[in-house]
């Protein structure tokens, strides 16, 4: 019954979310206040109905519960818990719920939290709102229904797909979903203003806490997916260009340039135009993540079933938010007035420049994207777009935008001075140039481009904390005056800086592992040994052994370096009963920032097999880099410039925004 | 009945969540831009500030400032206007409630009736575990984790292997069964289910594999008719009709006047023995093991399917030759459909790709040898 309950919770949602998407709007019309704070009780109740039908299908998943389809099809009793539970989003019904969880969440948090908004502005927006959840409920129910019921009910189920069961789906896909979903509340804030057809520098700061929290959260979701795939696929590639990835990529580069052209119209109500436009974009290009995922266009892991009405339903979708979204665009563009002018060189300068680079990166990759993809359906040709296209295009378009980021903030508003904003960044060009110098001596030769690389990567670092230190004085007056403005500095100055140190430590761990990694393939025996990245393994045998659903041989090997062993590391190869499926488990080790990767391929002859090793010079910087970033947008959320625009009489207690940590 | 009285529960309560703040309609509401002068008030105390730490030069700072005033005053004069227009209406309020008390039930039950199954119980499995109660597929499960346990118990594989015959597992049957033989030996029975779902499994094709077990099972008990009847209908499928229509004769002899396996075997002769007493056979009611086989072998949507995969699988290879496993496969689905002659058609057209002095060319014509294609023409 309970079961039952749950899939009635869902229809149910639907249909609040069905009075959400059609009252509200027509009370911003009338001007009534009734219809329109039914929105935020709408909301409110449909998040809550679409949890109450997760919290069953997580129940039905924990109790093993194979009269559900769903279950039956991804788990299995013998699974353990963990991913009991993190499989009821590791197929396609599953995930698609979480989606209209995750949706229905965030309008539920605009309800809550958006005391600050005006009244019409927040009934349009939880309006436009309800349609994208009443779009993705009436999918899931319709095509997709993850409560669908088994007679008789088998009584075992057939496993999650292996590679699936590991930690990293229990995070990857929430956080990935919530950067996804979070730029939904940036659409239909664009929307709901377009409707209104009024727009200004207010309306910007009022988006800036949603887009900054679904920027942080892409940021978390595709950081841990590719280290997931990392050190899941037993590949040791840590980025593949993949659609997928392209997939996720895109709405980030989108959400970057989002977040930056936002400040320029919440300052200087300039760009406008181009900003509604962004975060149209964005969450289109979320959309067009979920239909070239869920479709089954593509064939990867994530594809979990390809069935036609599936793709031809969020097609229909993609098409009617999309197009929608743009054809309201065109009708109202010219409602919008322009906003204030500045010179070419400064902030807002900088900022058009950096959103320039990014829209056109987002091209380039939707282009290696999707051009694979028409080239199929219109001439049945199969190319691949790899690594090579994105890494020319790509990277050089970075490249200029890379050396610009210290710039942006030391540059004035409206008119800046590039010769002494240079002038003071010559130190962090320096410092970075002695670091690329050290490093590359360091590591003995390597590529040319990989000194640039680093020395671009230690320059951002150093000239993010150029900018912290100018500000608050340092040098210049004396330490306690320089600490106290330093301590006095807008959160959002602090979010900055450590993004933008982030983007630097990333930088220096991509162009690290590019350009000294080391790899090596061969067919070992117990005994013998390897050398990678100055250690030297020695592989001392296979053993065989089991988990609760899966067999796994492993390979011992011991880590040493000059003669002195030094740590262990175990690397398998797992057989999955139900799905029979193999999987490789690769053993990592970690030493400071670098990683020993060794993967296991297959037995050759007696007692020897293929081992690749890697050797990954400063790895961890790539995600450690995103940890930054994340830190930056976390503190930036927690500017209480952010939730300013209440009016004083409706003043409440203080509220935080999403993920504030004050 | 409690499920509709908590269906009920649940659509009342949001209907009231819904409406409540309805009951509030036609209030105006406030000034819809004091949010934005408190946001430009606050621009303004943020460029003092920026001022004060050198971000932006003296003038400039006058000339922003004078910029969020301009915005400030505007916002101002347009909240002047907003207070005089737009009177809410009554009577909105209304509507939109019948629309609530409407929608929710109408949407709800509409849908859940269409897609959910209402009355069906939540089945945990450990719950089914503690009382199986006739469960099949619990019982099976059950067995599986035993056996899990102890894959040497040969009597739970003896068991397990017709119940999956059963229930359409044939991969785990032929699984079970080879265990069975392996633990307990072999017995007619065991070796005539094991041919069985061998045939089965390679979709009603008595294979080598499946006639090496038949023929076992026929020298432990010669009067097996289940082995007897795949072995005649091997022979049948191999073209050779004379040693195949005195098989099943022998097995019309042998079996009892009411045997419920009958009916289908004298279709087989009637086919056999000329193409025009075929319809006069009709079949009767074969037993449930026969079911399995009879599927296979005659019903017309299967052969059907199967066409349409030959046909597609035949003009993939036209496109492609380089596929030994496919000019395999083609050869064979032409002998389960009586195709001998297209079988050996392909068998032709795949030694084009594989000559027959190599490797790939001596499996096909290895395979043609064992299905009973005549070779001798297919070189040239």
């Amino acid at each position: 019954m309970i079961i039952e309950l749950g899939h009635y919770a869902l229809v149910l949602a639907l249909a609040t979310a069905v009075i959400q998407a059609a009252l509200p709007i027509l009370g911003a019309r009338l001007n009534d206040r009734g219809l329109m704070e039914l929105a935020s009780s709408a909301a409110v109740a449909c998040f809550l109905l679409v949890a109450f039908a997760f919290a069953v299908l997580t129940f039905a998943y924990v109790t093993s519960d194979f009269s559900v389809r769903n279950v039956w099809e991804n788990s299995h009793s013998l699974k353990p818990m963990i991913y009991k539970i993190s499989g009821v989003w590791g197929n396609h019904e599953g995930s698609m719920l979480l989606w209209l969880l995750i949706l229905t969440f965030f309008s539920a948090l605009v309800a809550s939290f958006g005391r600050n908004l005006p009244e019409t502005l927040k009934a349009n927006v939880l309006a436009v709102q309800a349609w994208i959840a009443v779009a993705f409920a009436l999918f899931i129910l319709l095509t997709s229904n993850p409560f669908a019921r088994l007679v008789p009910a088998p009584g075992e189920g057939k496993d999650l797909n292996p590679i699936l069961q590991d930690v990293g789906l229990a995070i990857h896909p929430p956080l990935l979903y919530l950067g996804y979903v979070g730029f939904s509340v940036c659409f239909s804030f664009a929307i709901a203003s377009l409707i209104e057809g009024r727009i200004d520098a207010a309306w910007a700061r009022w988006v800036r806490p949603w887009t900054l929290a679904a920027w942080t959260f892409l940021t978390a979701g595709i950081s841990m997916g590719s280290y997931w795939a990392y050190y899941e696929l037993g590949w040791g590639g840590w980025w593949f260009w993949d659609p997928v990835e392209n997939a996720s990529f895109m709405p980030w580069l989108a959400g970057t340039a989002l977040l930056h052209s936002a400040l320029v119209m919440e300052k200087r109500e300039a760009l406008k135009i181009w900003t509604v436009l962004l975060a149209i974009m964005t969450f289109s290009l979320s959309l067009l993540g979920t239909f070239l995922v869920r479709s089954g266009v593509l064939t990867s892991v994530h594809a979990f079933a390809t069935d036609p009405t599936r793709g031809i339903f969020i097609l229909a979708i993609l098409v009617f938010f999309i197009g929608g979204a743009f054809t309201l665009f065109a009708l109202r563009v010219s409602y919008l007035k322009a906003g204030g002018i500045f010179a070419p060189i400064s902030r807002e300068g900088a900022l058009v420049f950096n959103n320039l680079i990014l829209t056109t990166a987002t091209a380039t990759v939707l282009t290696g994207t999707l051009y694979p993809l028409v080239l199929e359906a219109l001439t049945g040709d199969k190319i691949s777009v790899g690594p090579p296209f994105f890494n020319m295009t790509f990277g050089l378009l970075m490249l200029p935008l890379l050396f610009a980021v210290p710039f942006g903030p030391l540059l004035a508003w409206k008119r800046g001075d590039l010769a002494g904003v240079s002038q003071r960044l010559f130190a962090s060009v320096a410092i970075g140039l002695v670091f690329g110098v050290a490093y590359y001596y360091f590591m003995n030769g390597g590529p040319v481009l990989a000194l640039f690389g680093i020395a671009l990567g230690v320059y951002l670092i150093a000239g993010s904390l150029t900018d912290l230190a100018l500000r608050s004085g340092l040098g210049k007056v004396a330490g306690n005056v320089a600490w106290r403005r330093f301590s006095g500095l807008p959160r959002s100055a602090f979010g900055t800086a450590l993004a933008h140190i982030g983007l630097g430590i990333t930088l220096i761990g991509i162009v690290a592992v590019t350009a000294f990694e080391t790899e090596t393939v061969v067919e070992m025996k117990p005994g013998m040994t390897v050398e990678a990245g100055g250690y030297t393994l020695r592989f001392d045998g296979m053993r065989n052994g089991s988990g609760p659903n899966y067999s796994e041989e492993s390979g011992h090997f011991t880590i040493s370096r000059g003669g002195v062993a030094l740590t262990e590391v175990w690397s398998s190869k797992r057989l999955y009963q139900a799905r029979r499926m193999p999987t490789t488990e690769a053993g990592i080790r970690t030493f400071g920032l670098s990683q020993l990767y060794v993967s296991l391929g297959d037995q050759i002859s007696e007692g020897g097999i293929v081992v690749r090793i890697w050797w990954k010079p400063m790895i961890l910087c790539i995600w450690g880099g995103t940890l930054f970033m994340m830190a930056g947008g976390f503190v930036s959320l927690s500017d209480r410039r952010l939730r300013v625009g209440a009016p004083a009489k409706a003043k409440r207690p203080k509220t935080v925004p999403v993920g504030a940590a004050e | 009945m409690l499920f509709w009285i908590l269906v009920a529960t649940l659509t009342a309560a949001v209907a009231a969540v819904l409406i409540l703040p309805l009951l509030r309609a036609g209030e105006a509401p406030s000034s819809p831009h004091s949010h934005d002068i408190e946001v430009y008030r606050d621009q303004l105390e943020e460029l003092k500030r920026d001022q004060d730490s050198g971000l932006i030069g003296g003038d400039d700072a006058e000339l922003a400032r004078a910029e969020v005033a301009r915005r400030l005053l505007a916002a101002g004069e347009s909240d002047g206007e907003a207070a005089t227009s737009a009177a809410p209406r009554r009577g909105a309020g209304r509507l939109a409630q019948a629309f609530v008390l409407l929608c929710l039930p109408a949407v709800g039950l509409c849908l859940y009736l269409l897609t959910g199954s209402p009355g069906l119980p939540a089945q945990p499995l450990a719950a089914r575990l503690a009382d199986p109660n006739g469960d099949i597929n619990i019982l099976i499960a059950k067995a599986e984790n035993h056996l899990a346990v102890n894959p040497n118990d040969g009597a739970g594989w003896d068991l397990l292997a017709p119940i999956y015959m059963r229930n359409g597992r044939v991969e785990d049957a032929v699984d079970a069964y080879d265990r069975a033989i392996r633990l307990l030996g072999p017995t007619p029975a065991r070796l005539g289910g094991y041919a069985e779902a061998l045939v089965v499994q390679s979709g009603g094709l008595v294979t080598s594999k499946a006639q090496d077990a038949l023929k076992q099972a026929l020298s432990l008990d010669p009067n097996d008719p289940r082995s007897e009847f795949y072995l005649a209908l091997g022979l049948k499928q191999e073209g050779k009709k004379e040693e195949a229509l005195t098989a099943f004769n022998r097995l019309v002899a042998t079996s009892p006047a009411d045997a419920p396996w009958l009916p289908l075997v004298r279709q087989h002769v009637a086919e056999l023995a000329g193409p025009g007493a075929a319809s006069a056979a009709a079949p009767g009611n074969p037993s449930a093991d026969d079911v399995v086989a009879a599927q296979s072998m005659t019903a017309g949507d299967r052969q059907e399917m199967i066409r349409g995969m030959v046909d597609s699988l035949e003009s993939r290879l036209k496109e492609n030759p380089d596929n030994l496993e496919g000019w395999a496969r083609l050869i064979r689905s032409h002998v389960v459909l009586d195709q001998r002659d297209k079988a050996l058609a392909a068998l032709r057209e795949g030694l084009k790709t594989f000559p027959a002095d190599g490797d790939g060319g001596k499996q096909l014509l290895a395979l043609a040898r064992e299905l009973g294609i005549a070779t001798d023409g297919a070189t040239q």
